[in-house]
């Protein structure tokens, strides 16, 4: 092995632009794989975290599930008297998403987590381990006491005040004792007594949280116990921790398979190359391989030979890919960073699975072993003859049929899979396209050959170079495909991606146009994903509707709710739903929603009638396979209310989310919420905007939770966010394009060396070095021109596929826009990579010495 | 016993009208010590019969011991160890492995058969020294001339100590000195060392070194001639019997 090892390794060494760029192949496909597996369990990581804050330490916690506040009298004291409880309180605990820079510049603290506790109950629950000051007492008013952890980050002492951000404005805590920062999950606490809390965000008599220990150690006793709380307090709620996000994992899961589908797409160009180079190597070595052959070494010697050096090329690939990727992911996170912040208040750790790390290393070195296998095994078929008298060439490759015919039948059945709309046929037919256009490609090579071969005789290669080169191509159609395959994928990606990328984001921009098309928007810290956000009682609104010049005002309110398992859809767990309340009347006059079933009218009339009607978006009916007239069982803190679907629609801010839409009034009777978390301003006819602008900031100076900004300006912060997002990206897979270089350049390289005595013929019966030169690059246009045609061909099919796909899957409806960018990006990427990889082997070509050149066999 | 025995080797390319008969019902024996020349014009199944001696190539008819041992009889797995222990090959353009050191190219039937690599070391050392390379062990071939590359190239074929080497225009690419080194050099394999040498070659010049020609034409010996000690008559005698089979 030691043998193999070396000669591999000399072997590398020896051709180091090869050796790079086709390792390059490699990093890359790692590189993303390991990259975005990072990246988005990280903020999955995090996301969870930081909504994730109730954390079980007793024995028995119990929640709505929806997570929403309840009444305690109807819930507490109906359990309290349960045999076996030994201890038992309830708690209002409410997640705080902070505004910017809310406790002084570059603060590290976003969000908090404020809980209103019984002062005399709360401690046999919990070991506080006061450090300093003193606990929370009966009758305590404005008076917290705050984690160690949170007083030294904002640099707080005891009987300082701590500001905090509530629906009635700022208000000012006197800390009055710390406890040790938390060892769990979560953001710092800030405890205050629960009629406080209570007071503070509106909601006297409600608790959010029940905690109790029981008496028992013996499990089945406990269980009995549980259960008999269960059967009093009915199936609404939930024992054990919050669970909180999953309506967005979902999202992100479907994102995490696009990234992985885009590296496998780079690491099956990978396999393309490092196959193309296998079998370049092999050819360029036929003459040692004989050798060693005649020698002694036996076939099994030469096969692990080959498949050694793949090896090799594979671990470092790997190695450097799983470097790289981590530093991507990191750099992803620092860069992706500010944007969650902004967005959704969420800040993320590095977060790196094992289970990745072992799939990137399969992958990564599987692939280069798989590509390298085939090369490998003709290598060992190397005849000991071949050092004597080497055989020529095989002249013309033979097209298998059966390839052609399977590859036809895939991309038919591809195409099939897009007419059917259902995503997982679209997204099957995506893979079997590509495949089938591999499949397809050796028995195109002619006719294409042909056409762009006329076109370049016009325009670069007269007298009969072109000829020379097109023919060169066609003698081994298998070849120049396998090439021209390789810089398929890499273009398809681009322009895939490309298309992707500009129809998601006409489609965005065009609802953010509509939606957020007011004057104003007060925004709070985190949009879209509202539970930790702190929203203002109805004194905002009204304060707002009084600024002179101010014309209408829209709010949004909002509470989570649950739909339970249901038979219709089959789906075993709860789906979870955001709950936007919205002013039937205000709302359509600053907003509109984009309507899949039922329309604006009739929908926001039914919601002004002031009965149980919903209108809910396209992800949440398609998730539940939902239609106008249904009647759904939401969940809400009075209990399982049944609302009526008058309509199915949604704008920008349920893009994402499973989202229902009912009238504030329902909210308020069913859901007990009243906060607003989110305002639309217009203008009265004939207004100044920038005096207006400057009374709203006095209005609102009070609730730091919300920022003002223009509509304009949102809209232009929100396409400069999505583009940051989308342009980095667009890199990561221009990069792609770049390995498919070195699988040109292989196979002219392969062509060069199988064809020295002919082009040492060519050059004694008059062929000028330039003539030479020129035939080769006149290859390496048209292998590139393939290449391009095939590429820009898959990758409309694919940006169509992946639009089509992120319809059906029910995250919104995109509409398709034509990539003209990403095309004529493909078509200036793939004639300059033509060009590049030829000048390499062409100045090789023109520079033979005739006589060696007819000597060489 | 005789080192190399065939019988009736016949080697038919081709079938039907194209059919070429390369070798045709051959009869060869080679003892330990013989240093055999194998001539005649192009054509005529010179290197075809080397390739069947050595068992890089199987007959059409006929066959072929090494040794005692019928390479008919043999598996591809069997033969090439035969080849790597008992065979040594010297070729015309010295097939090095362009990457590797004269110790590295010196030392790969031994590399390939798994020994101990102080001793393959050794072992090349030794004998590249002996034909005189003991100055260029670490270069590469593109550093070594011509005649300094089919050098090591018999190093190579000789570190396994094999019984029977095969020279396939050992000379053809070199110029007139460096010719005269290596064919001295293997004549001194075959009677110093005791090994046998068939050598494939052009040159009456060099086939004079040898102490046996043998010469082909269409397939068939036509003549087996057994050389006096003196080498300047030699070669004009082979000339002269050049001439006449042509």
């Amino acid at each position: 092995m030691k043998f193999q090892l070396t000669l591999a390794a000399r072997y590398l060494s020896g051709r180091k632009l090869r050796t790079f760029l086709t390792t390059l192949a490699i990093v890359i496909g790692v590189m993303i794989i390991f990259g975005m597996g990072i990246y988005l369990p990280s903020f999955m990581d995090a996301f969870n975290k930081s909504l994730l804050s109730a954390s079980g330490q007793t024995d028995v916690m119990i929640t709505l599930k929806t997570g929403e506040a309840f009444s305690a009298s109807s819930t507490l004291n109906r359990i309290k008297r349960i045999k076996g409880i030994e201890t038992i309180a309830g708690s209002l605990e409410r997640t705080i998403n902070l505004p910017p820079d809310f406790y002084g510049k570059d603060s590290p603290v976003s969000a908090l987590t404020l809980t209103g506790v019984d002062p005399s109950v709360a401690p046999k629950l919990h070991d506080y381990r006061l450090t300093q000051g003193r606990f929370l007492e009966r009758g305590d008013g404005k008076v917290a006491v705050i984690s160690e952890r949170l007083a030294d980050e904002i640099g707080l002492h005891v009987d300082d005040t701590l500001k905090l951000p509530t629906p009635e404005g700022v208000v000012k805590l006197t800390i009055v004792g710390l406890v040790p920062g938390r060892t769990l999950i979560g953001n710092e606490q800030v405890l205050v007594t629960l009629t406080e809390a209570q007071k503070l965000f509106d909601m006297s008599g409600r608790i959010s949280v029940i905690e109790a220990n029981l008496t028992s150690q013996d499990e089945a006793e406990r269980d009995a116990i549980i259960n008999t709380i269960k059967t009093q307090l009915g199936d609404t709620y939930a024992f054990g921790g919050l669970t909180s996000g999953s309506e967005f994992a979902g999202a992100m899961q479907l994102g995490q398979v696009v990234f992985n589908m885009f590296g496998v797409f780079a690491l099956a160009m990978g396999g393309f190359i490092i196959f193309n180079t296998f079998r370049t190597i092999v050819a360029e070595r036929r003459n040692d391989i004989g050798m060693l052959r005649a020698v002694g070494a036996s076939r099994k010697t030469i096969l692990s030979l080959v498949l050694t050096e793949g090896l090799v090329q594979g671990i470092v690939g790997t190695a450097i890919g799983l470097g790289l990727g981590y530093l991507l992911g990191v750099a992803m996170i620092a860069g992706a960073g500010s944007i969650t912040k902004s967005l959704m208040n969420i800040e993320m750790e590095v977060v790196v699975e094992p289970l990745l790390i072992v799939v990137s290393i399969t992958l990564g070195v599987g692939v280069t072993l798989f590509a390298s296998l085939l090369p490998a095994w003709n290598a060992s078929r190397v005849t000991p003859m071949e050092v004597l008298r080497p055989s020529s060439g095989q002249v013309i490759q033979h097209i298998s049929r059966l390839a052609t015919i399977v590859g036809v039948v895939m991309i038919g059945m591809a195409i099939a899979g897009l007419l059917t709309g259902v995503f997982a046929f679209v997204a099957l037919g995506g893979v079997m396209f590509l495949i089938g256009l591999v499949l397809v490609a050796p028995a195109l090579v002619k006719p294409i050959a042909n056409i762009f071969g006329a076109l370049l005789a016009m325009i670069f290669a007269r007298g009969g170079t072109s000829l020379l080169a097109e023919g060169n191509l066609t003698r081994q159609p298998a070849r120049a495909a396998i090439t021209a395959s390789a810089t398929m994928i890499g273009l398809a990606i681009i322009v895939g991606a490309g298309g992707m990328m500009f129809s998601t984001v006409g489609t965005v921009m065009d609802m953010f146009g509509k939606s957020m098309g007011s004057d104003f928007l007060l925004i709070p810290p985190s949009v879209a994903v509202w539970k930790g956000d702190v929203g203002a009682s109805a004194t905002l609104k009204a304060r707002i509707n009084a600024v002179p010049g101010v014309g209408v005002v829209s709010s949004l309110r909002y509470a989570q709710s649950t739909l339970p398992p249901s038979a219709q859809t089959g789906s075993k767990g709860e789906t979870v739903v955001s709950v936007l309340g919205i002013n039937p009347v205000e709302f359509p006059q600053i907003s509109s929603m984009d309507f899949r079933q039922g329309n604006a009218q009739d929908a926001f009339n039914a919601l002004a009638a002031n009965d149980r009607n919903v209108i809910v978006n396209g992800i949440l009916a398609t998730a539940a396979n939902l239609n106008v007239g249904d009647v759904i069982p939401l969940v809400t803190p009075t209990g399982i209310k049944n609302y009526r679907i008058v309509a199915i629609g949604g704008e920008v801010l349920s893009m994402k989310i499973n989202t229902a839409y009912i009238s504030q009034a329902s909210m308020k009777s069913d859901f007990r919420k009243s906060e607003d978390i989110f305002y639309q301003v217009n203008l009265a006819p004939g207004a100044d905007p920038s005096t207006v602008e400057q009374r709203l900031s006095k209005v609102v100076e009070n609730y730091p939770q919300f920022r003002l900004v223009a509509g304009h300006d949102y809209t232009a912060e929100f396409r400069q966010q999505y583009n940051a997002i989308f342009g980095g990206f667009y890199v990561l897979l221009a990069l792609l394009a770049f390995p498919s270089l070195i699988a040109i350049l292989n196979t002219l390289a392969i062509g060069v060396i199988e064809r020295t005595r002919e082009i040492g013929m060519l050059r004694a019966i008059g062929a000028t070095r330039r003539q030479v030169w020129k035939t080769i690059v006149a290859e390496a246009l048209l292998l590139a021109s393939l290449g391009t045609a095939f590429g820009i061909f898959a990758g409309l099919y694919l940006s169509y596929v992946f639009v089509q796909g992120m319809s059906a899957s029910g995250i919104f409806k995109v509409a398709y826009t034509f990539p003209l960018a990403g095309v004529l990006a493909a078509i200036a990427v793939g004639l300059l990579f033509g060009v590049l990889a030829a000048l390499l082997p062409a100045r090789q070509a023109a520079s033979m010495e005739i006589v060696q050149a007819l000597r060489y066999e | 016993m005789s080192l190399i025995q065939a019988e009736n080797l016949t080697k038919v390319y081709g079938t039907g009208n194209t059919a070429v008969v390369a070798l045709d019902h051959v009869q060869l024996t080679v003892n330990p010590g013989d240093f055999v020349a194998v001539m005649g014009p192009s054509g005529c199944g010179k290197s075809t019969l080397l390739h069947l001696l050595g068992g890089l190539d199987r007959p059409t008819e006929g066959a072929v011991s090494i040794d005692g041992q019928a390479l008919a009889a043999m598996s591809d797995d069997a033969v090439t160890e035969l080849r790597r222990r008992k065979i040594g090959f010297v070729f015309q353009f010295f097939n090095l492995i362009p990457i590797l050191t004269s110790i590295e190219n010196a030392s790969l039937p031994l590399l390939l058969d798994g020994k101990n690599a102080a001793d393959i070391k050794q072992k090349a050392v030794e004998l590249l020294t002996k034909v005189g390379l003991g100055q260029r062990l670490d270069s590469r071939p593109n550093q070594l001339s011509a005649g300094q590359q089919q050098r090591v190239a018999i190093a190579r074929a000789l570190i396994t100590e094999p019984i029977l080497v095969l020279a396939d225009e050992p000379t053809g690419n070199l110029d007139t000195r460096s010719s005269d080194e290596i064919v001295d050099l293997l004549k001194q394999v075959a009677k110093a060392w005791g090994r046998a040498v068939v050598m494939v070659t052009h040159d009456p010049r060099i086939a004079a070194y040898a102490d046996r020609i043998i010469f082909l034409k269409d397939g068939k010996i036509v003549n087996d001639a057994h050389l006096e000690a003196k080498r300047t008559d030699n070669a004009e005698m082979v000339s002269h019997m050049m001439r006449t089979i042509a």
